[in-house]
């Protein structure tokens, strides 16, 4: 028999209504998620990305049972997130980005206390928890610290900490490096990387390309409430396969004549003067490289496609995505 | 219970921290002063129970209802309310504990009203029956963390709970009989204070205090009980439901 996954969503859609004083039914309003599949084995670590407003929060919350689907089936650790969602509760954790989650005017450990107490842990056994989960994420030495003292970067250890605290099956971490500087989210990721090694179910929802590429195992894209699954396999044939070559002092007629070679896709003037051009594949990008150098360019540079490219092929749609 | 003991921790550690909660403590002396001003230039000592209790009986209901509603807009504005929901705690024992703890606390305007009374009025005060008044107290703080709740399990629909808890003091002081007793209210409104537990508290403190013997205090400390045990389960049973409705609707992070 195998064993069922960490996460299974069927269908699931997410429609936000609203509704006008007075009005006997409510406006149906904006479409979260429409249709949205997903699967998450045990010992995953899977990440979400999409650019803001795309539908990774909401997907987010209904995992965490803070909001209930409005269509269609989600099953985490084999409870559903309707019919039992104090199941589910019991074997998740959750860490959201920014400021949210703690009590500042508690100290870290005061805060790890309370939360640890609300899943049921008291005694020695909460105890040595918060001595465990301080000790591991460095906070001993500003345990009896107010949290609104803290910086962002440590902040975001007692947030890890907390979602922690009772050992839970699977993490949700939404967006947790937003905001953060570089430093602390780097010092993040490589906790993250500790639990991935520890074969921990995680779920993390980022809009940096990065951070994904780091941490996970697989991700998902999302935008638009749509989702499309992917490896990292997928991902890194996908940037090897759209290529972009710059040149600098391009004239029009080898311009002309580069655009015409198959497999370049568009071509476009960037602001720092270099003329870009896109290949759908290495023999293309390779033709276009020869074609310049024939031309006597001598200025020219290659990169990778950036995610928002990379997603664009993948969706097929029209959106775009900050990269950072 | 133990979740009940959580709340009830949580509220204390954030009383320490922020002293600036205990507000409503700062104005009890200055309520009994005004009243007991007005019960000395009128002549009439026998008013001056009704005088230092309806400071102390604001001091309950302000600040349990304080803390009730912004128990909600404080867990939204820290983002702790949708993390909260996440766990598998029970929020109403949650919120119950930290209502609790605030109620007894508010007995301390009581102590304020009565150190008015004797030092400044020089208005010598005396418990004739201090069984029932320590019984009656201790029913009406129970009876109070449980309709506080209601009030919690409301403010979980309003994006501000300040308008509702401005609006719903004075009502609930002249329903509750706090500083005029429900038999000097108009006869259209005592059917209404009969169902409110501060009017029986109300009188029944009065009565504690005054040297006849209470009439059937074992009815009326059992309608106190009677009716907080009632708004304990409402605000049980509306915290189950609006918290569902928020679900469905996504109404759990709303805020400002």
């Amino acid at each position: 028999m195998t064993e069922s996954p960490c996460i299974e969503i069927e269908g699931l859609t997410r429609t936000f209504s609203h509704r006008i004083f007075l009005a006997r039914r409510p406006i149906t309003g904006t479409i979260a998620l429409d249709h949205v599949n997903l699967i998450v084995e045990y010992g995953e670590v899977h990440g979400l990305l999409g650019p803001n407003g795309a539908g990774k929060t909401t997907l987010c919350k209904i995992l965490a049972t803070i909001l209930l689907p409005t269509a269609g089936t989600v099953t985490v650790c084999g409870s559903d997130v309707v019919t039992d969602p104090r199941a589910v509760r019991r074997r998740i954790g959750i860490v959201l980005g920014g400021d949210r989650g703690l009590y500042g005017r508690l100290t870290a450990r005061q805060n790890l206390r309370h939360w640890g107490a609300l899943y049921g842990l008291h005694g020695t056994a909460l105890r040595s928890r918060i001595d465990e989960l301080t000790e591991r994420f460095g906070l001993t030495t500003r345990q009896h610290d107010r949290v609104e003292t803290f910086s962002r970067g440590m902040k975001q250890r007692v947030h890890l900490a907390r979602g922690l605290i009772a050992d839970p099956e699977l993490l949700l971490l939404d967006e947790p490096t937003d905001g953060l500087d570089p430093v602390a989210a780097t010092e993040f990721r490589a906790l993250v990387g500790q639990l991935r090694a520890e074969g921990r179910t995680i779920l993390l929802t980022t809009h940096n390309m990065a951070e994904a590429e780091q941490v996970c195992d697989r991700v998902s894209f999302i935008d638009n409430g749509t989702i499309l699954d992917a490896d990292p396999a997928t991902l890194s044939a996908l940037v090897s396969r759209y290529e972009r070559i710059d040149a600098l002092g391009v004239t029009e007629p080898t311009r002309a004549r580069v655009s015409t070679i198959a497999g370049v896709e568009r071509v476009e003037d960037l602001p720092d003067g270099y003329v870009r051009f896109h290949a759908t594949d290495r023999p293309a990008a390779t033709a276009v490289l020869r074609a310049l150098v024939d031309a006597e360019v001598t200025r020219i540079r290659n990169s990778e496609p950036s995610l928002e490219e990379i997603y664009l092929h993948l969706m097929g749609g029209q959106r775009g995505m900050r990269v950072d | 219970m133990r979740l009940l003991l959580t709340g009830a921790a949580y509220q204390l550690r954030l009383l320490r921290r922020s002293p600036g909660d205990l507000i409503a403590l700062a104005t009890t002396p200055l309520l009994t002063v005004v009243f007991l001003a007005v019960v000395e230039h009128n002549g009439r000592p026998d008013l001056a129970v009704n005088a230092v209790l309806a400071p102390a009986l604001i001091a309950l209901w302000g600040m349990s209802l304080l803390i009730a509603g912004d128990m909600i807009d404080a867990e939204r504005a820290t983002g702790t309310f949708e993390v909260l929901v996440a766990t598998p705690a029970r929020l109403w024992p949650l919120f119950t504990g930290r209502v609790l703890v605030v109620t007894v606390v508010s007995l301390l305007g009581l102590v304020e009203s009565w150190l008015v009374a004797t030092v400044v009025f020089g208005v010598p005060l005396r418990v004739a029956h201090p069984g029932l008044f320590a019984v009656t107290l201790l029913a009406t703080v129970l009876a109070m963390s449980g309709h506080a709740g209601v009030m919690t399990s409301l403010f979980v629909l309003s994006r501000s709970a300040r308008i509702f808890q401005n609006s719903l003091s004075f009502p609930f002081y002249v329903l509750g009989g706090v500083l005029v007793p429900v038999a000097l209210l108009p006869a259209f409104l005592r059917p209404v204070s009969t169902v409110v537990f501060l009017s029986w508290s109300a009188d029944l403190l009065r009565d504690s205090l005054r040297p006849a013997a209470p009439d059937s205090p074992v009815l009326r400390v059992g309608m106190v009980l009677g009716l907080g045990a009632a708004g304990a389960a409402l605000s049980w049973w509306l915290l189950s439901v609006v918290l569902r409705r928020a679900r469905r609707t996504g109404s759990i992070a709303l805020g400002g």
